[in-house]
C-alpha cells in the first residue's frame, strides 16, 4: 500500500479505496460486502446468468424480498459469469487475481471450489460463510435463519416463560453472521496487505449466534444456572415493557442502575400520584425480592397505574430531564419521525421504481464523512455508477 | 493459534460495561495492545455484575467481565487528577486508537474530547459510541441495551402476536450490532490512516447502528408505508416455520420449510404427503395454523434430538432450541469444531470462553486471560512511558492509582 500524496485527495480517500472484493454471498454473508462497499471498496457480486438466489427471490417474491435485496446489496456492482463454462471460469480467475477479498457462501458459487480459489488468488482473504461452518457433522445440514437462531441459543433466551421460545425478527442470524464475517475479514486484510499472504476464514453462523448470548455461557459455567427466557429469576421487576396512554415504554430502574429508581419515585411524588408512596415502601429496597414473580406483578400494577395518564413523548421528556432509564417502544414506522434521528440527518433517500424512499443511513459516522450509499444493482450484471 | 494480525496497534481504551469492551476485545484477541483504563472508585459495571466464580462476589471473579476483556491490560488511574490525566495523555501519545462508550459530554469533562486528544496525537482514531449520538433532543436519554431495542423498533417487532411486544430477552444490541459495527469502523479508519497518514473521528450512535441491523425491514416499511404485525416465530413467506414443543419438560425444536421441496419432504415425514391445498407457499402461509398443529402433534410425541435427527436426515431444516447448558454440554457440532475453550485465570480458575466464531486457516484463535483490576498499571507506565520506580511510588502515594 502506498501513501497518496496530494492533501485534498488524501482527505477524501475512502477507507477501502483500491480494494476489490468478489461477493458470491446471497443470505448469511450478504451484509458483510455491503459494509465494505459503503466505505469505498469495489464489491462485485458474481452472479450466474439467472442471478444469485437473493436476486431470484427479489424478482419473484413480494416487497419484503425486494427490500432485503436492496438493503444488502446497495453500493455493490453485479457481474454475470457462467462458471459452468471454461470462459466463465477464466474470466473469474482473472478477476480473482486482482481481488483482496472473496466472500463465498454455502450453496452459492465457488463454495465447493475453495482450493481452486486459494490457488488462483493466494493474495486474497477468502471468507466462507455457512450455517454451521465448513467442518463438523452439520457442515451440510439444512438450515434457515430461525433454525440457526435456535441452534445458536438466542431463541432460547427470548419470550415468555409460559410460552414457546421466541426468535428475533428480520433475519438476525444473517445480520450477526455477516457482521462477524466483515470484521474478521477486515482484520485478516491488515495482515494480508502487510505480508501478501491470503487467509481462509471459515465463519459459522451458529457460532456467531452462540457468541452473542450476553453472559449466558458464563452463568452456566460459573454458577450452573441456565439463563431463561423472560429473565425469569434474574431480571429486576422494573426492567420490562409497560403500557402507557398511546403505546408502551421500556423502563429499567433496578437499584444498581444509577438513580433511575429514585428519580422515578421522585417523578411520581412530584405529580402527587399514590404510586410514589407505594414504591417508597421498604420492600422495594430488597434487591433479591425484586427478582421474584411477586415483585414483578406488583411493580407492573403500581407503575402502570401511573403511566396510563401519560403518553410516550411526555414520559420520554421526563425520563431525559430526570435521568430515568426509560424510553418509548417504537414501531418501525415511528423511527422515520424520531426527532433525534431527524436532528442527526440519519435517513438517506433512495429512488426505487421512480419513487423516493427513506433508506437507513450509516451505522457509524466517520469524520471526515467517508460513508456513502448508492443504489443496488437491480438488473443482473448491472455495474452501478 | 495466537494471531498477531493487529500487532503494533495500541488502544487507550476507556470503554466499559458491555458493548464498548466487546468491541475492543476483538483487537486484543488479534494481537493489538489494548490498555484498559479503569477506576477503583467508578468500577466497570460488569466487574460487579456477575456471574461470579462459585457465586462469590469479587472484582476479578466476574465471568461477564472476563468474556468481554480477554487479552487486555488493566491500568488503574484517577483520570480526574492532574497526574492521572498526564499519564493518560502520555498513553494516548503512544496509541493509535482512543475508545470510549460514555454518554455525551463525559469525555469533554475529562479533557479528552476529540479536539483535546487530536492536539496530543494528530493522527488518532477516536471512537465514541454514545447511545443516541452526541447531540440532539434525545442525546441525553439514558439507556441500556434493551432501551436501544425499544427505540429502534426491534423490541416492538419481537412478539408473539400483534400489538403485544415482548422484545429480545437480552440486551441484544450490546452483543452484536454495536460492538462489531464499531470494530469495523475502527478497522476502516486504521486502513485509511495507513493509506493517508490521517486520523479520524468515529461517532457511532448505537441507535443508528442497531437500526441497520433491522435495515431490510426499515426499507420494506418505507416502501409499503406500514408496519408488519408481529407473528412470533412464523414467517410471511413460508410455512411451517416455527418452534414446536417436544416431549420433555421444556424441550423445543425449530422447524422450517422455506421451499416447496422442503415442504414435500416434511409432509412425507408428517404423513401429510397427499394433502391438497398446501401446494404453494401462499397456500401454506394462509393455513399456517393447521400446519403448525400437524407439526406440533408430530414433535410432541418425540424427544427433541430424535425429532431433529429425523428431519435433518430428510433434508428439512431443524434444530434443538439450545439452552446455554445444551450448547456447552451436548452440541456435537460446536464440540467437533472446538468452539469452547478453557483459559486459566488466578481467580476464575479454569473457566469457559466462547472462541471467536470462525476458524482461520483451519485453526481457532486462542484467547488470553482477562486482566485483574489494575494488574498492569506499574508495568505499562514503566515499560511504555518510562516512569521510574520512584515516580510510580509517588503516584501510588498520591492516590493516582485509584
Amino acid at each position: 500500500m502506498s501513501h497518496v500524496s496530494d492533501n485534498d485527495q488524501n482527505a477524501a480517500l475512502h477507507p477501502y479505496h483500491g480494494v476489490r472484493i468478489l461477493d458470491m454471498t446471497y443470505r448469511y454473508g450478504s451484509y458483510a460486502g455491503r459494509l465494505f462497499a459503503d466505505l469505498g471498496a469495489e464489491v462485485i457480486r458474481i452472479e450466474p446468468p439467472g442471478g444469485l438466489p437473493d436476486r431470484i427471490e427479489a424478482e419473484r417474491g413480494g416487497t419484503g424480498a425486494l427490500a432485503r435485496f436492496m438493503f444488502f446489496n446497495a453500493s455493490k456492482k453485479s457481474l454475470v459469469l457462467d462458471l459452468a463454462t471454461q470462459g466463465g471460469i477464466d474470466a473469474f480467475d482473472e478477476l480473482a487475481r486482482g481481488a483482496l477479498a472473496i466472500f463465498v457462501e454455502r450453496g452459492g458459487p465457488m463454495y465447493d471450489r475453495i482450493a481452486h480459489l486459494r490457488a488462483v488468488a493466494p493474495q486474497a482473504v477468502v471468507t466462507a460463510v455457512s450455517p454451521f461452518g465448513m467442518t463438523g457433522p452439520l457442515a451440510d445440514a439444512p438450515a434457515s435463519d430461525l433454525v440457526i437462531q435456535a441452534a445458536g441459543g438466542i431463541a432460547w433466551m427470548s419470550g415468555r416463560i409460559e410460552e414457546a421460545p421466541l426468535s428475533l425478527p428480520f433475519d438476525q442470524a444473517t445480520m450477526v453472521a455477516s457482521i462477524y464475517a466483515a470484521t474478521v475479514t477486515a482484520i485478516a486484510l491488515v495482515d494480508t496487505e502487510a505480508t501478501g499472504a491470503g487467509h481462509l476464514i471459515d465463519v459459522s453462523a451458529q457460532e456467531c449466534i452462540a457468541h452473542s448470548l450476553q453472559n449466558a455461557i458464563q452463568v452456566w459455567d460459573l454458577e450452573q444456572r441456565v439463563s431463561m427466557r423472560g429473565g425469569e429469576g434474574t431480571r429486576d421487576a422494573s426492567e420490562d415493557i409497560f403500557p402507557c396512554k398511546d403505546g408502551f415504554v421500556f423502563l429499567a430502574a433496578p437499584l444498581a442502575l444509577g438513580s433511575s429508581f429514585k428519580s422515578l419515585v421522585g417523578f411520581m411524588q412530584d405529580r402527587g400520584h399514590p404510586s410514589g408512596a407505594k414504591f417508597a415502601e421498604p420492600c422495594w429496597q430488597d434487591r433479591e425480592w425484586r427478582l421474584t414473580r411477586e415483585a414483578r406483578d406488583a411493580f407492573r400494577a403500581i407503575f402502570t397505574d401511573f403511566t396510563r395518564d401519560f403518553d410516550r413523548e411526555t414520559l420520554t421528556r421526563e425520563a431525559i430531564a430526570r435521568r430515568i432509564v426509560m424510553g418509548p417502544v417504537s414501531r418501525v414506522s415511528d423511527i422515520f419521525d424520531d426527532p433525534q434521528l431527524a436532528h442527526r440527518g440519519f435517513f438517506r433517500t433512495m429512488t426505487v421504481a421512480g419513487r423516493e424512499i427513506a433508506f437507513p443511513g450509516p451505522p457509524y459516522k466517520i469524520t471526515p464523512e467517508l460513508w456513502s450509499v448508492s443504489p443496488p444493482p437491480l438488473r443482473n450484471g448491472e455495474q452501478g455508477e | 493459534m495466537k494471531p498477531q494480525f493487529l500487532k503494533g496497534i495500541r488502544f487507550t481504551d476507556l470503554t466499559w460495561a458491555g458493548a464498548g469492551p466487546f468491541c475492543t476485545k476483538i483487537f486484543s484477541d488479534f494481537g493489538a495492545d489494548v490498555i484498559k483504563i479503569e477506576s477503583t472508585t467508578r468500577l466497570d459495571s460488569v466487574r460487579t455484575g456477575g456471574p461470579f466464580k462459585d457465586r462469590k462476589f469479587g472484582l476479578n471473579r466476574s465471568g461477564y467481565f472476563a468474556s468481554r476483556n480477554s487479552g487486555k491490560k488493566s491500568v488503574v488511574l484517577d483520570v480526574k487528577s492532574p497526574m492521572g490525566r498526564e499519564q493518560v495523555h502520555d498513553l494516548i501519545r503512544n496509541s493509535d486508537v482512543v475508545s470510549n462508550n460514555f454518554g455525551p459530554g463525559a469525555m469533554d469533562r475529562m479533557g479528552l474530547s476529540y479536539e483535546d486528544v487530536r492536539a496530543i496525537k494528530p493522527d488518532i482514531v477516536y471512537l465514541s459510541m454514545p447511545m443516541y449520538g452526541e447531540s440532539g433532543p434525545r442525546a441525553e436519554l439514558l439507556g441500556v441495551g434493551m432501551t436501544i431495542s425499544a427505540v429502534t423498533g426491534l423490541m416492538w417487532s419481537t412478539g408473539y402476536c400483534p400489538g403485544d411486544p415482548v422484545g429480545p430477552g437480552t440486551h441484544y444490541p450490546d452483543h452484536a450490532a454495536n460492538p462489531y459495527h464499531a470494530a469495523f469502523a475502527v478497522l476502516a479508519a486504521l486502513r485509511r490512516r495507513r493509506l493517508t497518514g490521517l486520523g479520524a473521528k468515529i461517532d457511532l450512535s448505537q441507535v443508528e447502528s442497531t437500526i441497520n441491523f433491522i435495515g431490510a425491514e426499515v426499507v420494506r416499511c418505507a416502501m409499503e408505508g406500514s408496519d408488519r404485525p408481529q407473528t412470533g416465530n412464523a414467517s410471511d413467506e413460508a410455512a411451517p416455520h416455527g418452534i414446536y414443543r417436544c416431549a420433555g419438560e421444556d424441550d423445543w425444536i425449530a422447524v422450517t420449510a422455506t421451499t416447496d421441496d422442503e415442504w414435500s419432504r416434511l409432509a412425507r415425514i408428517l404423513g401429510a404427503g397427499g394433502l391438497v391445498g398446501f401446494v404453494t407457499a401462499a397456500e401454506r402461509v394462509s393455513r399456517r395454523e393447521e400446519l403448525d398443529r400437524m407439526v406440533s402433534d408430530w414433535t410432541a410425541a418425540r424427544d427433541a434430538q430424535s425429532a431433529v435427527a429425523i428431519l435433518r436426515s430428510e433434508g428439512v431444516p431443524a434444530a434443538v432450541v439450545a439452552s446455554s447448558r445444551y450448547l456447552v454440554e451436548q452440541d456435537a457440532q460446536l464440540a467437533a469444531r472446538d468452539y469452547w475453550q478453557r483459559v486459566e485465570h488466578p481467580e476464575l480458575g479454569n473457566s469457559l470462553y466462547a472462541s471467536p466464531p470462525y476458524r482461520i486457516d483451519g485453526e481457532r484463535v486462542d484467547l488470553a486471560r482477562p486482566p485483574l483490576l489494575g494488574e498492569h498499571t506499574r508495568e505499562v507506565l514503566s515499560t511504555l512511558l518510562g516512569r521510574t520506580e520512584q515516580e510510580l511510588d509517588d503516584m501510588e502515594r498520591a492516590g493516582v492509582f485509584t
